[in-house]
């Protein structure tokens, strides 16, 4: 399932950057991490409550960051599992110079298996926006905090 | 034998079943509770397709109260692969996968624990890891071995590479001469060509499937309740796949929740329950939730068809070619692929086609494994065939029912032997035929269709004729043999207990068969006790599917009671005229007495005949005291059922949701017992059939992950969809059995689905639709009114 999106953040390029691709910024902006780890650089393991209607439940998963091109994009691989089933996907974000601020876009894909696909495929995309929103809220925060 | 006066066979009497099942008084599967019982849950696949790695049970075994955590290979060494009713090679099918997956929700372990809910928990704490591979999903990919193989010794995915049929094939040369075939196409005046999905289904009967096994060590006795169709067969079955001797294994359906051909599987979990009672020596239930029923109780349907029908252009058909490529899954199941050769078999339709060829594959994927739903091969039969000949009386700008008749079997040619190597035993298609048109007011509705057209509306009409077999079978065409039992018993008190192997599960027996005992033995239908379903008290039996119960059951019974009928009369004539021997061959027995034809006056009560047979003071002259028989009966041939459809469709030009606005239906089901449960039986075939034609599908992705796991994303219709059906019959009785019934459990999905699609194709054909697969999804039908008919 594609998942694609956009969201504006009022800070020049190189402040979103940083704060995206730190571990403190973002183990502080993923909704429901319970447990961040580093396990290499840019990969991290993690523990994450997720409070959604059919996908309701607790993953243990990783994030990685691939492909990294400074400032301008990178792409996350995320791979999850707990009681409901498991959950692959891959995004490239994107950074783009906006009005004075940043235009971070986001282009993916999400695969479910088990009873995330069975049940709650017709709320996964909507899932997966929501807490993207949130995710991108909590660090806009993070980047105010930084500067 | 004494005669029979039809008093209560053919009344409209209200199902005797009925008060305790909508008072909620039943007891199915989960009522059953057995001491010190423990319970089973399964751990299902996730994935489609894939090599099992590796399985940590050590988190669910260490959970309190869990008994057992057990994998597939484990049981692998007590329990041997599943079997299956069919002749075709087979891969091994465990219970519980031992290395691999193959379908979404395949079992992988299994949990036995206090509670369903500790069992459940401790079932998703279990850790498995997989390799994944790719997951076989479209059937025609499949055949050139892409993405992947399902089963190694099964090359390209090809669980039956080809089996032809019709015109020129030598079944036991194994020949195809395409002579008359290829001739027929060569002079035809046009030929049509289609591909056409019969798209797979969810049998979804209201009572999710269960088992409780209970083994009893000290008696080494095992009784294994089940929610089936067939509990004779369920109880050979597990006796062999334990190891049990057939003896000792006691088999009970009780109420059963509805089947629709999906509870004539054994299934692992059946399997699974008895061996670990066995093992455990405990009783052991498992109830399936609805999310397991979709991914794991059998699909029906599922088969592609390449269509091309030749003929003239005064209407006649001369030729039939059809391919049929069947998606049966990741594995056999008992019926599995005999389904799809049920649909070659009745190719033919109600037509005197003079050459057909068909050819059949069948296929492996990673999906559920398919097998008998309602109808069972037929209803795809007789949707090809109907589809095919209204594209004909379409290309032609004909009325399609000038184009059926002028290709119907006519009444005089039957018993007729068909292209397929069917033999229909009796018909007369034009008189259902006529009735329907009739009843609908056929030139009425077509003009009705044009006005409301020309306000704008999107409306069509359709008609379909189907015939199917039913009354199965002889031994020769059922592997599990195609007779059916009954025994019969008057009472001391003079009330009748009878048995009968035909284990209902909604078809109404209780009601029918009593009907029949009270008319043959001049009782109230209050005073006839009717048992079924448990192998302890119904010594054997085959089962109920494929509309056999009144036709082979029905006529087992009444043989049953022939034979203690005979005697009672005999005890009847000793009481009567104790001094001298006397015909007793037409006694006559009504209104609870027995007498002799000749002297109605002269009569003894039913009763004081029953206490004399227990007690005979004095026992005639070369009898054995009591009152009980049994029978088994095996019809010769199968029988043909047949009838006419008529649907009215409109479509919503702004949302594209289809609605339906008449259905009619006039079907022959030979002999009819009770009007009142074949109508039922009709709703409900109607309902189901209505439901292919527009709402229901089973979708898997891409991944073979099933996404309409679940009624919100899996539609089945309800009584709101629905128009009132508007039902009328013809009765031509069959020769095959003395009853004359011919079977009507799946008749209703026969002729609705093709029916509706008719009407729907007509409804678009402005838009230059010539065909429309199934179902009739709101959004594609939008697309084609604003789009065109491009897909």
């Amino acid at each position: 399932m594609e998942v694609s999106g956009d969201h504006k953040f009022a800070a020049p390029r190189a402040a979103v950057w940083a704060a995206l691709l730190d571990p403190r910024a973002l183990q502080a902006s993923i909704p429901g991490c319970e447990k961040f780890e580093e396990v290499a650089p840019q990969s991290y393991d993690l523990v994450i409550k997720v409070g959604i209607a059919a996908i309701k439940g607790t993953y243990a998963g990783n994030v990685t960051v691939t492909d990294p091109v400074d400032g301008e994009s990178y792409r996350l691989v995320v791979d999850g599992r707990g009681k409901p089933g498991s959950v692959q996907g891959a995004a490239t974000l994107t950074l783009i110079d906006d009005a004075g601020g940043t235009l971070v876009k986001y282009l993916g894909d999400v695969k479910a298996q088990g009873a995330i696909a069975r049940l709650g495929s017709r709320l996964l995309g909507g899932a997966a926006k929501l807490m993207i929103g949130q995710f991108m809220k909590a660090m806009e925060k993070q980047v105010e905090a930084r500067s | 034998m004494a005669i029979i006066t039809p008093k209560m066979i053919g009344e409209r009497v209200k199902r005797r079943e009925d008060p305790r099942l909508i008072q909620g008084r039943a007891t199915y599967v989960d009522d059953i509770k057995i001491a010190g019982m423990l319970h089973l849950a399964f751990r299902r696949s996730d994935i489609a397709h894939g090599i099992i790695k590796s399985i940590d049970v050590s988190a669910a075994q260490a959970m309190p109260g869990v008994e057992l955590v057990i994998t597939g290979a484990e049981l692998k060494e007590f329990l041997p692969p599943m079997p299956i009713g069919t002749p075709f090679p087979s891969p091994d099918h465990y219970s519980v996968a031992v290395d691999r997956v193959r379908y979404q929700g395949e079992p992988v372990a299994v949990v036995v624990a206090a509670d369903r809910y500790l069992a459940r928990d401790a079932a998703d704490a279990i850790e498995i890891e997989y390799e994944p591979l790719p997951a076989v999903i479209d059937p025609e990919r499949a055949m050139t071995g892409e993405p992947a193989i399902v089963h190694e010794a099964f090359a390209n995915n090809l669980a039956v590479p080809y089996v032809p049929g019709g015109t020129g094939f030598d079944p036991v040369a194994g020949t195809v001469d395409n002579t008359a075939v290829d001739k027929a196409f060569a002079e035809a005046d046009f030929v049509l060509s289609q591909r056409m999905l019969n798209q797979r289904l969810a049998p979804t009967a209201m009572e999710p499937r269960g088992v409780v096994a209970h083994y009893e060590p000290g008696k080494e006795h095992l009784t294994i309740w089940s929610s089936t169709q067939n509990p004779h067969i369920l109880k050979t079955f597990v006796a062999a796949l334990t190891g049990t001797p057939d003896n000792q294994v006691r088999a009970i359906a009780p109420e059963v929740g509805g089947g629709f051909g999906c509870k004539i599987n054994i299934y692992g979990e059946d399997y699974v329950a008895a061996a670990l009672s066995k093992k455990l020596g405990k009783p052991l239930k498992w109830i399936e939730d609805r999310s397991e029923a979709f991914q794991a109780t059998i699909h029906g349907r599922d088969i592609l068809a390449y269509v091309d029908i030749a003929g003239k252009n005064d209407g006649r058909v001369t030729g039939l070619k059809i391919k049929l490529i069947a998606d049966i899954g990741a594995y056999n199941m008992i019926l599995t692929a005999a389904i799809p050769t049920l649909t070659m078999l009745m190719l033919n339709g109600t037509y005197d086609i003079p050459a057909i060829r068909a050819e059949l594959t069948e296929v492996f994927t990673n999906k559920m494994p398919t097998d008998a739903y309602r109808g069972a091969g037929r209803p795809e039969g007789a949707y090809f065939v109907e589809r095919a000949m209204d594209m004909v009386a379409r290309h032609l700008n004909m009325d399609p029912a000038e184009v059926k008749r002028k290709n119907f079997i006519k009444a005089d040619q039957f018993p007729f032997a068909t292209q397929m190597g069917a033999v229909y035993d009796s018909g007369d298609y034009e008189k259902t035929l006529d009735l329907a048109l009739k009843n609908a007011k056929w030139e009425e509705l077509k003009a009705e269709r044009d006005r409301m057209r020309a306000d704008g509306r999107i409306v069509g009409i359709g008609l379909s004729f189907y015939v199917e077999v039913c009354g199965l079978g002889p031994s020769a065409s059922l592997p599990t043999g195609g007779w059916e039992y009954s025994s019969v018993t008057v009472e001391r008190s003079g009330k009748i207990t009878a048995t009968t192997g035909a284990s209902p599960h909604g078809q109404g027996n209780e009601t029918t068969f009593s009907q029949m005992l009270s008319d043959q033995f001049g009782i109230p239908m209050g005073d006839i006790t009717i048992l079924h379903g448990d192998t302890g008290v119904v010594k054997q039996g085959i089962g109920t599917f494929g509309s056999r119960s009144q036709a082979v059951g029905g006529t087992a019974l009444l043989k049953a009671g022939e034979k203690v009928k005979d005697k009672m009369a005999r005890f009847a004539a000793a009481l009567l005229n104790p001094n001298e021997e006397t015909d007793t061959s037409n006694m006559v027995f009504a209104e609870g007495r027995i007498s002799f034809k000749d002297a109605p006056g002269q009569s003894v009560g039913f009763s004081d005949v029953a206490a004399y047979a227990y007690v005979p003071v004095p026992l005639p002259a070369g009898m054995e005291p009591g009152l009980s028989d049994q029978a088994f009966f095996e019809p010769a041939n199968n029988t043909y059922p047949y009838g006419a459809h008529i649907a009215m469709l409109e479509i919503d030009r702004e949302t594209g949701e289809p609605r339906l606005l008449k259905m009619l239906a006039v079907d022959d089901a030979g002999t009819i017992i009770n009007p009142l449960i074949v109508e039922g039986q009709l709703h409900g075939g109607l309902a189901q059939g209505i439901g292919q034609a527009m709402i229901e599908e089973v979708v898997y992705d891409e991944d073979g992950q099933l996404i309409t796991g679940s009624f919100m994303d899996y539609a089945i219709p309800r009584a709101t969809d629905f128009p009132w059906f508007e039902l009328d019959k013809t009765v031509t009785p069959t020769p095959v059995n003395p009853l004359g019934a011919k079977g009507v459990g799946e008749a209703g999905t026969l002729g609705s689905t093709p029916c509706i699609v008719n009407a729907a194709v007509d409804a678009l054909s402005p838009f230059g639709v010539k065909h429309i697969d199934m179902m009739l999804r709101p959004e594609k039908l939008w697309r084609i009114i604003n789009e065109g008919a491009t897909g």
